[in-house]
């Protein structure tokens, strides 16, 4: 049934909005997937790729809205189809929750974190404009994105913090996820301090966002394949 | 060198280092996990004095990193309390005040980490069902019943334990712990790890106190409302 996704997608790049039929079936298929497991459909390699891949899209209409075809779109359609395909080669978690797993807590730090990398993403595309046609207003995109992305990751490491802390009893854990989870957040806070800094406005900041939605995908996927952590994704 | 202090650049530097040298503890931690283990199950300034120290090779890159910590709280108190001085104007001060907000928020919780770092206490081990065990505080923590529920394929399901704390003799709190369900009294916390029912039913219990949670739980909600009201006054602007 996702297969559908890889017709419905690459019609945004005729029409933009037409994205707006492949995130309304997108949606349908994740809701679904959690009243057929009775749970937050956020479990697993499978599930978080494919939220991102929808969480992407809503940012991508949402910020492209009165925008005519072009690189937006070249970048942005491409990047969802290859998280969606990602999702569909992982194995799906059945069955319901873990007990552990069973809070408003995890839940929200989960939702929180997506859409947050779901903003970095589209924040990178609107990076590679800025370099490709040097407008401005390619580059404010840029940075509305990434503050709006840095205030929800925020937000989505302090309920992480609550969850730990009654599931663990320490709101911080010394592993290599949450390492990389602050590396994320540096580097965010970075890149607002430095969008301040004359000499790093402009080009050197747009690169910074680029690289850092590939931090935002290592601490994500590669932390996970790489090196052993609480977080099983 | 107060200039350097003052300096935006200085910030920008000491996270570009923070960034190196937690990517480099991101490499450390699982290559040498015999030290690093015990990060999580004694306090922090324990950690450091009976293990850390005596692998500055190993550990170098937790001490760097609490050097640019400290030299990046420096930073932020420069940076906030100048820019707080001079004159201020209603039309400005949320744009003014916001930031500062933040970095103020930023302090708080690096203040509740060094708190939860040195004081406190993190206790832990199994105890079997209808024991007692003594705490911190005259305390009495008795474990009355340990509870498990399978699904059909024999799966655990469920599980929790009631528990009695007692206080300088007498029964001060009792209640179930569970999975994310802890039992707070008194500025500690008494959480169900895990458990077993063979050969006879125990617990694996872990009690802690951290006087830096709540610090912690302060500082985001101000980070939080620091945050918001930038990215609101930011977004109308740009």
């Amino acid at each position: 049934m996702e297969l559908i996704l890889f017709i419905l997608y690459p019609l945004a790049l005729v029409r933009l909005r037409l994205v707006l039929i492949a995130l309304a079936v997108h949606g349908a298929l994740i809701i679904g997937s959690g009243v057929r497991y009775g749970r937050i459909p956020l479990i697993g390699t499978h599930d978080t790729l494919g939220f991102l891949a929808w969480s992407i899209g809503v940012v991508y209409l949402v910020f492209g809205w009165r925008r005519r075809r072009g690189l937006y779109s070249y970048l942005t359609i491409p990047l969802i189809l290859l998280l969606i395909a990602g999702s569909v080669i992982s194995p799906v978690m059945k069955g319901p929750l873990p007990p552990v797993l069973r809070t408003i807590w995890f839940e929200l730090h989960v939702i929180l974190s997506f859409v947050s990398y779901a903003l970095f993403a589209v924040g990178a595309v609107f990076g590679a404009l800025f370099l490709h046609d040097g407008e401005r207003e390619q580059e404010t995109n840029q940075y509305r994105n990434l503050l709006l992305g840095y205030v929800l990751f925020s937000v989505a490491m302090i309920f992480g913090g609550i969850w730990a802390h009654l599931a663990w009893g320490t709101y911080w854990l010394w592993t290599p996820k949450e390492l990389w989870t602050t590396i994320v957040w540096f580097f965010y806070s970075l890149y607002l301090h430095a969008r301040l800094v004359r000499g790093w406005t402009g080009r050197p900041v747009a690169w910074m966002g680029i690289a850092g939605f590939l931090i935002v995908m290592f601490t994500y996927v590669g932390v996970g394949l790489l090196m052993r952590s609480s977080h099983e994704f | 060198m107060k200039n350097f202090f003052l300096s935006l650049k200085t910030a920008v530097w000491l996270l570009t280092c923070l960034i190196c040298v937690f990517f480099l503890g991101s490499y450390l931690m699982p290559a040498y996990r015999d030290v690093h283990g015990a990060m999580n199950d004694r306090l922090l300034f324990e950690w450091v004095e009976q293990v850390a120290l005596d692998h500055p090779w190993v550990t170098g890159w937790f001490f760097l990193a609490l050097t640019a910590l400290v030299l990046l709280t420096i930073n932020t108190l420069a940076c906030s309390i100048q820019a707080v001085r001079g004159k201020w104007s209603r039309e400005d001060f949320l744009l003014r005040i916001s930031p500062q907000l933040v970095h103020g928020a930023f302090l708080v919780i690096l203040l509740a980490h060094l708190l939860g770092a040195g004081w406190g206490y993190r206790l832990s081990g199994m105890l079997p069902e209808g024991a007692s065990v003594r705490l911190p505080g005259d305390r009495v923590l008795f474990l009355r019943e340990i509870r498990a529920e399978s699904d059909p394929r024999g799966y655990v399901r469920d599980w929790s334990a009631r528990i009695i704390l007692y206080e300088s003799g007498r029964p001060v709190a009792d209640g179930l712990l569970g999975p994310n369900a802890p039992l707070f009294y008194g500025g500690m916390g008494v959480y169900l790890k895990s458990f077993e029912l063979q050969p006879s039913p125990a617990a694996f219990l872990l009690v802690t106190r951290d006087p830096g949670a709540v610090w912690a739980l302060a500082g985001s909600v101000l980070f939080v409302i620091g945050t918001v009201i930038i990215l609101f006054l930011k977004w109308k602007k740009i």
